[in-house]
Protein backbone atom coordinates (compact mmCIF):
# COMPACT_ATOMS: atom_id res chain seq x y z
CA UNK A 1 0.00 0.00 0.00
CA UNK A 2 1.34 3.51 -0.98
CA UNK A 3 2.79 5.30 1.96
CA UNK A 4 2.98 9.12 2.05
CA UNK A 5 4.95 11.74 3.61
CA UNK A 6 3.18 15.20 4.64
CA UNK A 7 5.56 18.07 5.54
CA UNK A 8 3.85 21.20 6.76
CA UNK A 9 5.95 24.17 6.36
CA UNK A 10 6.23 28.22 7.15
CA UNK A 11 8.13 30.54 5.31
CA UNK A 12 11.84 31.18 6.36
CA UNK A 13 12.36 34.76 7.84
CA UNK A 14 13.12 37.20 5.53
CA UNK A 15 10.94 35.80 2.13
CA UNK A 16 7.34 37.18 1.50
CA UNK A 17 4.70 34.39 0.79
CA UNK A 18 4.97 35.22 -2.65
CA UNK A 19 8.50 34.73 -2.50
CA UNK A 20 8.16 31.44 -0.74
CA UNK A 21 5.26 30.07 -3.18
CA UNK A 22 7.55 31.04 -6.16
CA UNK A 23 10.74 29.29 -4.70
CA UNK A 24 9.09 26.25 -3.43
CA UNK A 25 6.88 25.35 -6.65
CA UNK A 26 9.49 26.44 -9.41
CA UNK A 27 12.99 25.81 -7.53
CA UNK A 28 12.17 23.30 -4.89
CA UNK A 29 9.85 21.14 -7.49
CA UNK A 30 12.13 21.28 -10.30
CA UNK A 31 15.03 19.94 -8.32
CA UNK A 32 12.25 16.94 -7.27
CA UNK A 33 11.39 16.58 -10.83
CA UNK A 34 14.98 16.34 -11.49
CA UNK A 35 15.82 14.13 -8.84
CA UNK A 36 12.87 12.03 -8.42
CA UNK A 37 14.48 8.75 -6.57
CA UNK A 38 12.00 6.58 -5.54
CA UNK A 39 9.16 9.44 -5.27
CA UNK A 40 5.48 7.96 -6.88
CA UNK A 41 3.92 11.24 -7.03
CA UNK A 42 4.64 14.79 -5.50
CA UNK A 43 2.01 17.34 -4.39
CA UNK A 44 2.30 21.13 -3.21
CA UNK A 45 -0.39 22.24 -1.73
CA UNK A 46 -0.50 25.90 -0.72
CA UNK A 47 -2.33 27.90 1.71
CA UNK A 48 -4.69 30.18 1.23
CA UNK A 49 -6.17 30.64 4.54
CA UNK A 50 -6.57 29.08 8.08
CA UNK A 51 -7.11 29.13 11.39
CA UNK A 52 -4.93 27.41 14.50
CA UNK A 53 -6.72 26.78 17.84
CA UNK A 54 -10.07 27.84 18.28
CA UNK A 55 -12.21 31.26 19.36
CA UNK A 56 -12.23 29.75 23.10
CA UNK A 57 -8.16 30.04 23.19
CA UNK A 58 -6.75 33.37 25.09
CA UNK A 59 -3.52 33.16 22.98
CA UNK A 60 -2.23 30.17 20.44
CA UNK A 61 -0.37 27.46 22.05
CA UNK A 62 2.02 27.03 19.02
CA UNK A 63 3.45 27.90 15.89
CA UNK A 64 0.52 29.47 14.10
CA UNK A 65 1.65 29.72 10.76
CA UNK A 66 2.12 27.81 7.74
CA UNK A 67 2.71 28.16 3.67
CA UNK A 68 2.56 25.02 2.57
CA UNK A 69 1.64 21.21 2.68
CA UNK A 70 3.70 19.16 0.64
CA UNK A 71 2.60 15.62 0.18
CA UNK A 72 5.60 13.13 -1.04
CA UNK A 73 3.84 9.88 -2.02
CA UNK A 74 6.01 6.44 -2.03
CA UNK A 75 4.72 2.77 -3.30
CA UNK A 76 6.15 1.32 -0.02
CA UNK A 77 8.35 2.31 3.04
CA UNK A 78 11.64 1.08 1.80
CA UNK A 79 11.15 3.33 -1.10
CA UNK A 80 10.92 6.49 1.49
CA UNK A 81 13.91 5.52 2.79
CA UNK A 82 15.79 5.47 -0.18
CA UNK A 83 14.60 8.59 -1.23
CA UNK A 84 15.07 10.55 2.12
CA UNK A 85 18.47 8.76 2.90
CA UNK A 86 20.21 8.17 -0.23
CA UNK A 87 23.62 7.05 -0.16
CA UNK A 88 24.76 10.73 -0.84
CA UNK A 89 22.61 13.64 0.40
CA UNK A 90 20.03 14.69 -2.02
CA UNK A 91 19.79 18.04 -3.31
CA UNK A 92 16.30 18.19 -2.00
CA UNK A 93 17.63 17.35 1.24
CA UNK A 94 19.66 20.61 0.95
CA UNK A 95 17.25 23.27 -0.78
CA UNK A 96 14.46 23.60 2.35
CA UNK A 97 16.41 26.00 3.77
CA UNK A 98 16.29 28.93 1.37
CA UNK A 99 12.73 28.68 1.88
CA UNK A 100 11.34 27.23 4.88
CA UNK A 101 11.53 28.25 8.41
CA UNK A 102 13.00 24.06 8.83
CA UNK A 103 12.89 23.56 12.46
CA UNK A 104 9.14 24.48 12.70
CA UNK A 105 8.07 21.47 10.01
CA UNK A 106 5.91 19.19 10.94
CA UNK A 107 5.74 15.88 8.99
CA UNK A 108 3.42 12.96 9.53
CA UNK A 109 4.12 9.93 7.82
CA UNK A 110 0.66 8.96 6.69
CA UNK A 111 -1.56 5.86 5.02
CA UNK A 112 -4.67 7.09 3.49
CA UNK A 113 -8.04 5.86 4.23
CA UNK A 114 -10.61 7.04 1.84
CA UNK A 115 -13.83 8.24 3.63
CA UNK A 116 -17.47 8.30 1.19
CA UNK A 117 -18.99 11.09 0.77
CA UNK A 118 -22.44 11.38 -0.31
CA UNK A 119 -21.81 13.70 -3.39
CA UNK A 120 -18.60 13.34 -5.03
CA UNK A 121 -19.94 14.76 -8.49
CA UNK A 122 -20.75 18.82 -8.60
CA UNK A 123 -24.63 18.75 -9.82
CA UNK A 124 -23.40 21.66 -11.84
CA UNK A 125 -20.01 21.96 -13.12
CA UNK A 126 -19.55 22.96 -16.87
CA UNK A 127 -16.78 21.21 -18.49
CA UNK A 128 -16.14 18.68 -15.63
CA UNK A 129 -19.52 17.04 -15.36
CA UNK A 130 -18.12 13.40 -15.60
CA UNK A 131 -15.47 13.87 -13.34
CA UNK A 132 -15.78 12.90 -9.46
CA UNK A 133 -13.93 13.30 -6.31
CA UNK A 134 -12.04 15.75 -7.28
CA UNK A 135 -12.05 20.03 -6.64
CA UNK A 136 -10.08 23.18 -6.89
CA UNK A 137 -10.46 24.12 -2.80
CA UNK A 138 -8.81 21.14 -0.61
CA UNK A 139 -8.97 21.72 2.91
CA UNK A 140 -6.32 20.28 5.31
CA UNK A 141 -7.18 19.81 8.84
CA UNK A 142 -4.87 18.51 11.37
CA UNK A 143 -6.24 17.07 14.20
CA UNK A 144 -4.10 17.11 17.34
CA UNK A 145 -5.61 13.50 19.96
CA UNK A 146 -6.83 14.73 23.10
CA UNK A 147 -3.63 13.22 24.68
CA UNK A 148 -5.83 10.86 27.34
CA UNK A 149 -7.49 9.71 24.73
CA UNK A 150 -5.83 6.02 23.08
CA UNK A 151 -5.31 6.07 19.41
CA UNK A 152 -8.08 3.54 18.37
CA UNK A 153 -10.66 5.61 20.33
CA UNK A 154 -9.62 8.49 18.78
CA UNK A 155 -9.93 7.15 15.36
CA UNK A 156 -13.03 5.90 16.23
CA UNK A 157 -14.70 8.72 17.69
CA UNK A 158 -13.61 11.07 14.99
CA UNK A 159 -15.38 8.58 12.47
CA UNK A 160 -18.70 9.08 14.57
CA UNK A 161 -17.79 13.26 14.76
CA UNK A 162 -17.39 13.11 11.32
CA UNK A 163 -20.54 11.40 10.24
CA UNK A 164 -22.67 13.70 12.89
CA UNK A 165 -21.02 16.15 11.35
CA UNK A 166 -21.71 15.16 8.09
CA UNK A 167 -25.27 14.46 8.61
CA UNK A 168 -26.11 17.62 10.91
CA UNK A 169 -24.34 19.76 8.07
CA UNK A 170 -26.44 20.04 4.80
CA UNK A 171 -24.17 22.50 2.86
CA UNK A 172 -20.99 20.04 3.35
CA UNK A 173 -22.93 16.88 2.50
CA UNK A 174 -23.60 18.66 -0.85
CA UNK A 175 -20.70 20.44 -1.28
CA UNK A 176 -17.78 17.93 0.14
CA UNK A 177 -16.49 15.78 -3.31
CA UNK A 178 -14.05 13.65 -1.30
CA UNK A 179 -12.29 12.90 1.67
CA UNK A 180 -9.23 11.28 2.79
CA UNK A 181 -8.07 10.18 6.58
CA UNK A 182 -4.41 10.78 6.57
CA UNK A 183 -4.19 8.24 9.41
CA UNK A 184 -0.22 8.55 10.93
CA UNK A 185 1.66 5.36 10.66
CA UNK A 186 3.30 3.83 13.72
CA UNK A 187 6.44 3.10 11.60
CA UNK A 188 6.73 7.24 12.17
CA UNK A 189 7.47 6.55 15.48
CA UNK A 190 10.85 7.10 15.33
CA UNK A 191 11.26 9.41 12.17
CA UNK A 192 14.69 9.56 12.73
CA UNK A 193 15.08 9.89 8.77
CA UNK A 194 12.52 12.29 8.14
CA UNK A 195 13.73 14.47 10.97
CA UNK A 196 17.16 14.22 9.39
CA UNK A 197 15.40 15.20 5.94
CA UNK A 198 12.94 18.05 7.39
CA UNK A 199 15.66 19.14 9.99
CA UNK A 200 12.56 19.49 12.66
CA UNK A 201 13.12 20.31 16.18
CA UNK A 202 10.74 18.58 19.24
CA UNK A 203 8.03 18.70 16.23
CA UNK A 204 4.14 18.27 17.04
CA UNK A 205 2.74 14.47 16.69
CA UNK A 206 -0.34 14.72 15.00
CA UNK A 207 -1.78 11.47 14.34
CA UNK A 208 -4.53 12.17 11.90
CA UNK A 209 -4.66 15.06 9.09
CA UNK A 210 -8.05 15.37 6.94
CA UNK A 211 -8.04 16.03 3.90
CA UNK A 212 -11.32 17.66 1.70
CA UNK A 213 -11.98 18.57 -1.58
CA UNK A 214 -14.80 21.13 -2.59
CA UNK A 215 -15.34 23.03 -5.77
CA UNK A 216 -13.59 26.38 -5.34
CA UNK A 217 -13.31 28.45 -2.48
CA UNK A 218 -16.60 29.81 -2.39
CA UNK A 219 -17.54 26.31 -0.67
CA UNK A 220 -15.30 27.33 2.80
CA UNK A 221 -18.50 28.07 4.31
CA UNK A 222 -19.51 24.39 3.64
CA UNK A 223 -16.50 23.34 5.80
CA UNK A 224 -16.51 26.00 8.76
CA UNK A 225 -20.44 24.67 8.96
CA UNK A 226 -19.26 20.84 9.27
CA UNK A 227 -16.16 21.78 11.39
CA UNK A 228 -18.53 23.46 14.22
CA UNK A 229 -20.59 20.41 14.44
CA UNK A 230 -17.35 18.05 14.50
CA UNK A 231 -15.69 20.24 17.09
CA UNK A 232 -18.90 19.94 19.60
CA UNK A 233 -19.08 16.32 19.30
CA UNK A 234 -19.52 15.41 22.98
CA UNK A 235 -17.01 12.63 23.33
CA UNK A 236 -13.41 13.45 23.52
CA UNK A 237 -11.09 12.74 21.62
CA UNK A 238 -9.15 15.84 19.87
CA UNK A 239 -7.06 19.07 21.52
CA UNK A 240 -9.12 21.01 19.10
CA UNK A 241 -6.38 24.12 20.66
CA UNK A 242 -3.63 22.69 18.64
CA UNK A 243 -5.87 21.62 16.03
CA UNK A 244 -5.97 23.26 12.90
CA UNK A 245 -7.02 23.55 9.36
CA UNK A 246 -5.44 24.99 5.89
CA UNK A 247 -7.51 26.38 2.75
CA UNK A 248 -5.13 25.07 0.10
CA UNK A 249 -4.57 25.25 -3.50
CA UNK A 250 -3.06 22.30 -5.02
CA UNK A 251 -0.37 22.16 -6.94
CA UNK A 252 0.84 18.73 -8.68
CA UNK A 253 4.58 18.65 -9.40
CA UNK A 254 4.94 15.21 -9.73
CA UNK A 255 1.93 13.12 -11.26
CA UNK A 256 2.34 10.39 -13.72
CA UNK A 257 -0.69 9.46 -15.88
CA UNK A 258 -2.21 6.04 -14.36
CA UNK A 259 -1.63 3.02 -15.95
CA UNK A 260 -5.25 1.69 -16.76
CA UNK B 1 -21.06 10.23 44.57
CA UNK B 2 -23.66 9.32 41.86
CA UNK B 3 -24.59 6.25 41.46
CA UNK B 4 -22.90 5.50 38.15
CA UNK B 5 -19.32 6.36 39.86
CA UNK B 6 -20.49 3.77 42.33
CA UNK B 7 -21.21 1.14 40.09
CA UNK B 8 -17.68 1.67 38.41
CA UNK B 9 -16.30 1.82 42.06
CA UNK B 10 -17.55 -2.08 42.72
CA UNK B 11 -17.04 -3.72 39.41
CA UNK B 12 -13.17 -4.28 39.36
CA UNK B 13 -13.42 -4.82 35.68
CA UNK B 14 -14.11 -0.99 35.04
CA UNK B 15 -12.50 0.67 37.98
CA UNK B 16 -8.88 -0.21 36.80
CA UNK B 17 -9.58 1.83 33.32
CA UNK B 18 -6.89 4.07 32.60
CA UNK B 19 -6.82 7.26 30.36
CA UNK B 20 -4.25 6.72 27.82
CA UNK B 21 -1.51 9.37 29.38
CA UNK B 22 -1.70 7.66 33.14
CA UNK B 23 -1.27 4.34 31.73
CA UNK B 24 1.77 5.10 29.62
CA UNK B 25 3.02 6.54 32.77
CA UNK B 26 2.26 3.53 34.73
CA UNK B 27 4.13 1.28 32.22
CA UNK B 28 7.37 2.13 33.76
CA UNK B 29 6.09 0.77 37.21
CA UNK B 30 4.81 -2.10 35.77
CA UNK B 31 7.97 -3.27 34.13
CA UNK B 32 9.08 -3.58 37.31
CA UNK B 33 6.69 -6.20 37.95
CA UNK B 34 5.39 -4.93 41.53
CA UNK B 35 3.87 -7.22 44.41
CA UNK B 36 0.38 -7.62 43.79
CA UNK B 37 -1.92 -4.60 45.57
CA UNK B 38 -4.23 -5.75 48.39
CA UNK B 39 -6.55 -5.23 45.96
CA UNK B 40 -5.28 -7.90 43.39
CA UNK B 41 -4.69 -10.52 46.05
CA UNK B 42 -8.48 -10.40 46.76
CA UNK B 43 -9.43 -11.52 43.13
CA UNK B 44 -9.95 -14.73 43.08
CA UNK B 45 -7.66 -15.89 40.79
CA UNK B 46 -4.47 -14.13 42.10
CA UNK B 47 -3.53 -17.79 43.39
CA UNK B 48 -2.78 -18.65 39.66
CA UNK B 49 0.11 -15.80 40.50
CA UNK B 50 2.79 -18.37 41.14
CA UNK B 51 5.97 -20.26 40.12
CA UNK B 52 5.63 -20.89 36.00
CA UNK B 53 5.57 -24.79 34.77
CA UNK B 54 9.03 -25.39 33.39
CA UNK B 55 9.30 -25.08 29.68
CA UNK B 56 10.13 -27.79 27.59
CA UNK B 57 13.62 -28.26 27.34
CA UNK B 58 13.65 -29.87 24.19
CA UNK B 59 12.14 -26.97 22.55
CA UNK B 60 14.25 -24.28 24.36
CA UNK B 61 17.09 -26.56 22.76
CA UNK B 62 16.02 -26.06 19.23
CA UNK B 63 15.76 -22.36 20.18
CA UNK B 64 19.07 -22.19 20.73
CA UNK B 65 19.81 -21.84 16.71
CA UNK B 66 18.55 -20.68 14.12
CA UNK B 67 16.54 -23.25 11.52
CA UNK B 68 16.79 -23.58 7.52
CA UNK B 69 15.33 -20.23 6.36
CA UNK B 70 14.43 -22.18 3.46
CA UNK B 71 11.95 -24.22 5.05
CA UNK B 72 10.40 -21.36 6.64
CA UNK B 73 6.99 -19.66 5.14
CA UNK B 74 6.38 -15.97 4.48
CA UNK B 75 3.49 -14.58 6.03
CA UNK B 76 2.06 -14.63 2.24
CA UNK B 77 2.02 -18.38 2.64
CA UNK B 78 -0.26 -18.20 5.62
CA UNK B 79 -2.82 -20.50 4.15
CA UNK B 80 -0.24 -22.89 4.33
CA UNK B 81 -1.48 -23.73 7.78
CA UNK B 82 -4.52 -24.69 6.93
CA UNK B 83 -3.35 -28.02 4.87
CA UNK B 84 -3.27 -31.25 6.92
CA UNK B 85 -0.56 -32.60 8.50
CA UNK B 86 2.34 -30.49 9.27
CA UNK B 87 4.99 -27.48 7.48
CA UNK B 88 8.47 -28.30 7.15
CA UNK B 89 9.62 -26.30 10.16
CA UNK B 90 6.89 -26.27 13.30
CA UNK B 91 9.43 -25.26 16.41
CA UNK B 92 12.18 -22.63 15.01
CA UNK B 93 13.66 -19.36 14.20
CA UNK B 94 15.47 -17.48 11.52
CA UNK B 95 15.97 -14.43 9.69
CA UNK B 96 14.72 -14.68 6.18
CA UNK B 97 16.79 -13.84 3.11
CA UNK B 98 14.83 -10.66 3.30
CA UNK B 99 15.60 -9.74 6.65
CA UNK B 100 12.47 -10.63 8.18
CA UNK B 101 12.43 -12.60 11.12
CA UNK B 102 10.21 -15.75 11.05
CA UNK B 103 9.07 -17.85 14.49
CA UNK B 104 7.51 -20.88 14.36
CA UNK B 105 5.98 -23.18 17.64
CA UNK B 106 3.51 -26.20 17.94
CA UNK B 107 2.25 -27.34 20.88
CA UNK B 108 -0.44 -29.79 21.93
CA UNK B 109 -3.01 -28.83 24.89
CA UNK B 110 -4.77 -32.05 26.50
CA UNK B 111 -8.27 -30.93 27.96
CA UNK B 112 -8.57 -27.90 25.74
CA UNK B 113 -11.26 -26.29 23.27
CA UNK B 114 -11.75 -23.91 20.88
CA UNK B 115 -14.25 -21.96 23.37
CA UNK B 116 -11.29 -21.91 25.67
CA UNK B 117 -8.92 -20.28 24.07
CA UNK B 118 -11.48 -17.71 22.60
CA UNK B 119 -12.67 -17.20 26.22
CA UNK B 120 -9.02 -16.47 27.97
CA UNK B 121 -8.06 -14.16 24.66
CA UNK B 122 -10.93 -12.25 25.46
CA UNK B 123 -11.14 -12.38 29.38
CA UNK B 124 -7.52 -11.40 30.34
CA UNK B 125 -7.77 -8.08 28.38
CA UNK B 126 -9.61 -6.61 31.45
CA UNK B 127 -6.92 -6.57 34.43
CA UNK B 128 -3.38 -6.56 35.04
CA UNK B 129 -3.10 -9.37 36.98
CA UNK B 130 -4.91 -11.77 34.38
CA UNK B 131 -2.42 -10.95 32.27
CA UNK B 132 0.51 -11.47 34.42
CA UNK B 133 -0.78 -15.15 36.06
CA UNK B 134 -0.32 -16.38 32.29
CA UNK B 135 3.85 -16.04 32.43
CA UNK B 136 4.64 -14.05 35.82
CA UNK B 137 8.49 -13.99 35.19
CA UNK B 138 7.86 -11.91 32.11
CA UNK B 139 4.19 -10.67 31.75
CA UNK B 140 4.16 -6.88 33.21
CA UNK B 141 0.99 -6.02 32.19
CA UNK B 142 -1.89 -5.11 29.60
CA UNK B 143 -4.23 -2.21 29.08
CA UNK B 144 -7.17 -1.71 26.87
CA UNK B 145 -8.87 1.47 25.75
CA UNK B 146 -12.25 2.68 27.08
CA UNK B 147 -14.00 2.13 23.77
CA UNK B 148 -12.56 -1.59 23.79
CA UNK B 149 -13.55 -2.79 27.16
CA UNK B 150 -17.53 -1.93 26.70
CA UNK B 151 -16.80 -4.29 23.34
CA UNK B 152 -15.19 -6.75 25.61
CA UNK B 153 -18.28 -6.34 28.46
CA UNK B 154 -20.74 -6.41 25.70
CA UNK B 155 -22.71 -9.73 26.37
CA UNK B 156 -24.13 -9.42 22.41
CA UNK B 157 -20.38 -10.08 21.31
CA UNK B 158 -19.42 -13.79 21.10
CA UNK B 159 -16.42 -14.43 22.70
CA UNK B 160 -14.81 -15.35 19.40
CA UNK B 161 -15.17 -11.46 18.12
CA UNK B 162 -14.92 -9.55 21.59
CA UNK B 163 -10.83 -9.04 20.01
CA UNK B 164 -11.77 -8.83 16.49
CA UNK B 165 -10.23 -4.70 16.11
CA UNK B 166 -9.86 -4.72 19.66
CA UNK B 167 -5.50 -3.57 20.44
CA UNK B 168 -4.13 -4.95 23.68
CA UNK B 169 -1.52 -2.59 25.10
CA UNK B 170 0.72 -5.40 26.90
CA UNK B 171 4.09 -4.78 28.78
CA UNK B 172 5.89 -7.81 28.49
CA UNK B 173 9.62 -8.72 28.35
CA UNK B 174 10.30 -11.05 25.24
CA UNK B 175 14.16 -11.99 26.36
CA UNK B 176 14.94 -8.30 25.43
CA UNK B 177 13.99 -6.18 28.11
CA UNK B 178 10.58 -5.08 29.13
CA UNK B 179 8.57 -3.39 26.10
CA UNK B 180 5.08 -1.74 25.34
CA UNK B 181 3.43 -3.73 22.63
CA UNK B 182 0.14 -2.43 20.81
CA UNK B 183 -1.46 -5.89 19.52
CA UNK B 184 -4.25 -5.54 16.94
CA UNK B 185 -6.03 -8.63 16.94
CA UNK B 186 -7.96 -8.93 13.53
CA UNK B 187 -10.54 -12.00 12.37
CA UNK B 188 -8.92 -14.65 10.64
CA UNK B 189 -10.32 -13.07 7.49
CA UNK B 190 -8.90 -9.49 7.39
CA UNK B 191 -5.81 -11.38 8.94
CA UNK B 192 -5.57 -12.85 5.11
CA UNK B 193 -6.85 -16.74 5.41
CA UNK B 194 -8.89 -18.00 2.84
CA UNK B 195 -12.22 -18.51 5.21
CA UNK B 196 -13.38 -21.24 2.11
CA UNK B 197 -10.77 -23.25 4.23
CA UNK B 198 -10.98 -21.80 7.53
CA UNK B 199 -12.53 -24.92 8.93
CA UNK B 200 -12.78 -28.44 10.75
CA UNK B 201 -10.60 -30.08 10.86
CA UNK B 202 -8.06 -27.46 9.60
CA UNK B 203 -8.80 -24.44 11.89
CA UNK B 204 -11.04 -24.31 14.84
CA UNK B 205 -9.91 -20.99 16.22
CA UNK B 206 -7.48 -18.18 15.78
CA UNK B 207 -5.58 -15.50 17.79
CA UNK B 208 -3.82 -12.69 16.06
CA UNK B 209 -2.89 -9.57 14.27
CA UNK B 210 -0.12 -7.31 13.85
CA UNK B 211 2.21 -5.72 16.75
CA UNK B 212 4.01 -2.40 17.39
CA UNK B 213 6.68 -3.09 19.99
CA UNK B 214 8.87 -0.44 22.02
CA UNK B 215 10.89 -0.06 24.28
CA UNK B 216 9.58 0.84 27.90
CA UNK B 217 12.42 3.08 27.92
CA UNK B 218 12.02 4.44 24.93
CA UNK B 219 14.04 7.65 23.54
CA UNK B 220 14.69 9.54 20.65
CA UNK B 221 16.67 6.65 19.10
CA UNK B 222 13.97 3.87 19.66
CA UNK B 223 13.26 1.59 17.10
CA UNK B 224 9.29 0.71 17.11
CA UNK B 225 9.39 -2.58 15.66
CA UNK B 226 6.56 -4.44 13.63
CA UNK B 227 5.23 -7.59 13.60
CA UNK B 228 2.66 -9.65 12.54
CA UNK B 229 1.37 -12.47 15.12
CA UNK B 230 -0.61 -15.37 14.38
CA UNK B 231 -2.13 -18.31 16.85
CA UNK B 232 -3.92 -21.05 14.74
CA UNK B 233 -5.82 -23.52 16.79
CA UNK B 234 -6.86 -27.02 15.26
CA UNK B 235 -9.02 -29.94 17.26
CA UNK B 236 -7.01 -32.87 17.71
CA UNK B 237 -8.01 -36.33 19.90
CA UNK B 238 -8.10 -35.19 23.19
CA UNK B 239 -7.44 -31.42 23.05
CA UNK B 240 -6.18 -28.45 20.82
CA UNK B 241 -3.42 -28.13 18.53
CA UNK B 242 -1.48 -24.80 18.36
CA UNK B 243 0.74 -23.67 15.84
CA UNK B 244 2.33 -20.19 16.34
CA UNK B 245 3.91 -18.02 13.69
CA UNK B 246 5.67 -14.41 13.98
CA UNK B 247 7.04 -12.85 11.42
CA UNK B 248 9.39 -9.46 12.70
CA UNK B 249 9.50 -6.81 10.46
CA UNK B 250 6.07 -7.26 8.61
CA UNK B 251 3.52 -4.33 8.84
CA UNK B 252 -0.10 -5.02 8.09
CA UNK B 253 -0.88 -1.83 4.90
CA UNK B 254 -4.07 -1.90 3.56
CA UNK B 255 -5.43 -4.78 4.21
CA UNK B 256 -1.87 -7.09 3.33
CA UNK B 257 1.77 -8.11 5.28
CA UNK B 258 4.32 -5.62 3.94
CA UNK B 259 8.08 -5.81 4.56
CA UNK B 260 8.96 -2.62 6.78
CA UNK B 261 12.21 -2.83 7.18
CA UNK B 262 14.85 -0.07 5.74
CA UNK B 263 16.85 -1.37 2.65
CA UNK B 264 19.69 -3.95 4.00
CA UNK B 265 18.26 -4.31 7.22
CA UNK B 266 17.30 -6.88 9.45
CA UNK B 267 15.41 -8.30 12.28
CA UNK B 268 18.46 -8.35 14.93
CA UNK B 269 18.60 -12.28 15.10
CA UNK B 270 18.42 -11.79 19.16
CA UNK B 271 15.30 -10.18 18.59
CA UNK B 272 14.01 -13.20 16.87
CA UNK B 273 15.41 -15.63 19.36
CA UNK B 274 14.44 -14.23 21.93
CA UNK B 275 10.76 -13.81 21.32
CA UNK B 276 10.85 -17.48 20.14
CA UNK B 277 12.46 -18.19 23.28
CA UNK B 278 9.33 -16.54 25.34
CA UNK B 279 6.83 -18.17 23.54
CA UNK B 280 8.10 -21.52 24.46
CA UNK B 281 7.99 -20.62 27.80
CA UNK B 282 4.72 -18.47 28.33
CA UNK B 283 2.64 -21.47 26.33
CA UNK B 284 3.94 -24.09 28.25
CA UNK B 285 2.96 -22.57 31.79
CA UNK B 286 -0.36 -21.63 29.64
CA UNK B 287 -0.90 -25.22 28.44
CA UNK B 288 -1.44 -25.53 32.34
CA UNK B 289 -3.30 -22.61 33.63
CA UNK B 290 -6.00 -22.88 31.00
CA UNK B 291 -7.93 -26.10 31.28
CA UNK B 292 -7.61 -25.11 35.05
CA UNK B 293 -8.43 -20.92 35.35
CA UNK B 294 -11.39 -22.18 32.87
CA UNK B 295 -12.58 -24.62 35.29
CA UNK B 296 -13.10 -22.52 37.76
CA UNK B 297 -14.13 -18.81 35.90
CA UNK B 298 -14.80 -20.16 32.04
CA UNK B 299 -17.46 -18.36 30.18
CA UNK B 300 -17.85 -14.98 31.99
CA UNK B 301 -16.06 -11.95 31.88
CA UNK B 302 -16.20 -10.70 35.13
CA UNK B 303 -15.68 -12.00 38.21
Amino acid sequence: MPIKLMAASRRRPGLTRADYFRYIEHFHGTIARNERLKISSYIQNHVIDGAFGTLADATHQQVCDREAVVEIYFDNFPDMLRTLEPETPSDASQDGRFFADECTNIIVMAEEEEIPVPNPKPAFNPGLGIMGSVGAFKVLQYIMRDDEVYREDYYRRWREAHEAAMEKSPYAREQMRRCVANKRCRINDNDAAARKHFKMVDPPVYDMVVSMWFDTAEQAGAFRQYNDVLQAWPTPFANWSKSFFLYTRAVPIIRDTPKS
Amino acid sequence: MSEGALKVKEIPELSVQLNYKQWYASTKVKAERPPLTEQEKARPFAKYYRDPVPADPEKLAIMDRPCDPAKAIYPEQMNDLLNPGYLDVEVGWCNLPNGAGFIANCYQYEGVTADMIDWWFAWHTLEDLRYRIWYPPQHAGLMISPDTRKRMLDPNIPMREKNWGAIHHVTENCDCGMENIDINFMSPKDFGFDMTRFKEPFASTFAGGFGWACSVDKNDQSITAPALMCHIFRTIPGGLEHRTRFWLGYRMSGGKPELSLPPGVSVPASSVQGLARHNVKEFKNFSVLLPEIYKELGGRMEC
